[in-house]
């Protein structure tokens, strides 16, 4: 850790705020309890917000939420869609965040292999 | 097991931003003259009582009821880190006054693991929570960096127009309620 690394982070933090205000199409919640951390949520989170942002979508915002009863399959994320509907992605890393930024939040395709349980659409 | 201790400080915060805290301030102070690591979370949330606080203290204890398979190794793991290296673990909290936990561990011991990705951790702590304002203070033995996530945040919020509230609305509204306004006080000035 050194401070030059920590002084970028304020610029960081100022865009990343920038674009997560408003309602969006999408939100991603992602897993951060202690299990989502420990098999690597924040690398999923920090890449998704990197990519968001590099591929410039601004009708997504990114959140967190605590444990969601998926332990064993964490990293765990949800994409909402403004219409209702939930996909559930499991078992994620870096290089599958990155996919489904392409995929599905900016194609609005999405990746069915990397998708568990059953969709919920909207009533 | 966390690799490392900016993911310590991710799951802790984590908590403070689940008991609505809306200061969260994270110390870190690397001494290395003093061979000493510290991390320090300090909230303002809604705290603990002193039994809760000693249940959570407890292995896999977690007080979020709402969820059954929840495992409750937050604090508990950072006890082990801190104690494993030389170096103590207290957590402190007072009930509506917020929570404040401590680690510190030997700079030089072999199992401290290193601090690691810390912007990720405030990163996305900042992200948890937009409204909630994270501050970091990051100390050595010559330097010292603040960062707080509230400053941005808050111009942003200051010049964006309310959607609840167009202007359109407010001149057809407002002008026939302060004339009315006017004219009785008007009146009353007559009276007078």
């Amino acid at each position: 850790m050194n401070l030059e690394e920590l002084k970028k982070l304020k610029e960081k933090a100022q865009r990343q705020v920038a674009l997560r205000e408003g309602n969006k199409k999408y939100r991603v919640v992602v897993s951060m309890g202690t299990s989502g951390i420990a098999a690597g949520a924040r690398e999923v989170m920090k890449t998704m917000l990197d990519e968001i942002e590099k591929r410039g979508l601004e009708d997504v915002e990114v959140r967190v939420t605590g444990e969601v009863g998926l332990e064993d399959v964490e990293p765990v994320i949800r994409v909402e869609e403004a219409g209702g509907e939930k996909t559930t992605y499991a078992r994620l890393d870096a290089e599958k965040a990155k996919k489904i930024v392409a995929e599905h939040l900016e194609k609005g395709k999405k990746v069915d292999n990397l998708a568990v349980g059953k969709e919920k659409k909207p009533e | 097991m966390f690799e490392e201790l900016s993911l310590h400080i991710l799951d802790v915060a984590m908590n403070s931003l689940t008991a609505k805290a809306r200061t969260v301030q994270i110390m870190v102070s690397e001494y290395a003259r003093r061979d000493l690591l510290t991390i320090r979370i300090q909230d303002d949330g809604h705290g603990m009582d002193a039994d809760t606080l000693r249940r959570v203290l407890a292995d896999l204890t977690t007080t979020k009821r709402s969820r059954k398979k929840s495992i409750g190794l937050g604090l508990a793991l950072l006890r082990q880190t801190a104690e494993m290296c030389g170096g103590e673990f207290q957590v402190r909290s007072t009930p509506a006054m917020g929570t404040t936990v401590t680690a510190s561990m030997k700079l030089s011991h072999v199992d401290c693991p290193p601090l690691g990705d810390l912007n990720a951790t405030i990163l996305t702590l900042c992200a948890a929570n937009p409204a909630a304002d994270v501050q970091l203070h990051y100390l050595t033995d010559t330097e010292h960096f603040h960062f707080s996530s509230k400053e941005p945040a808050e111009k942003k919020v200051a010049s964006r127009p309310n959607p609840f509230w167009s202007g359109e609305e407010k001149m057809n509204y407002e002008p026939g309620r302060t004339q009315k306004v006017e004219r009785e006080s008007a009146a009353a000035g007559c009276l007078a």
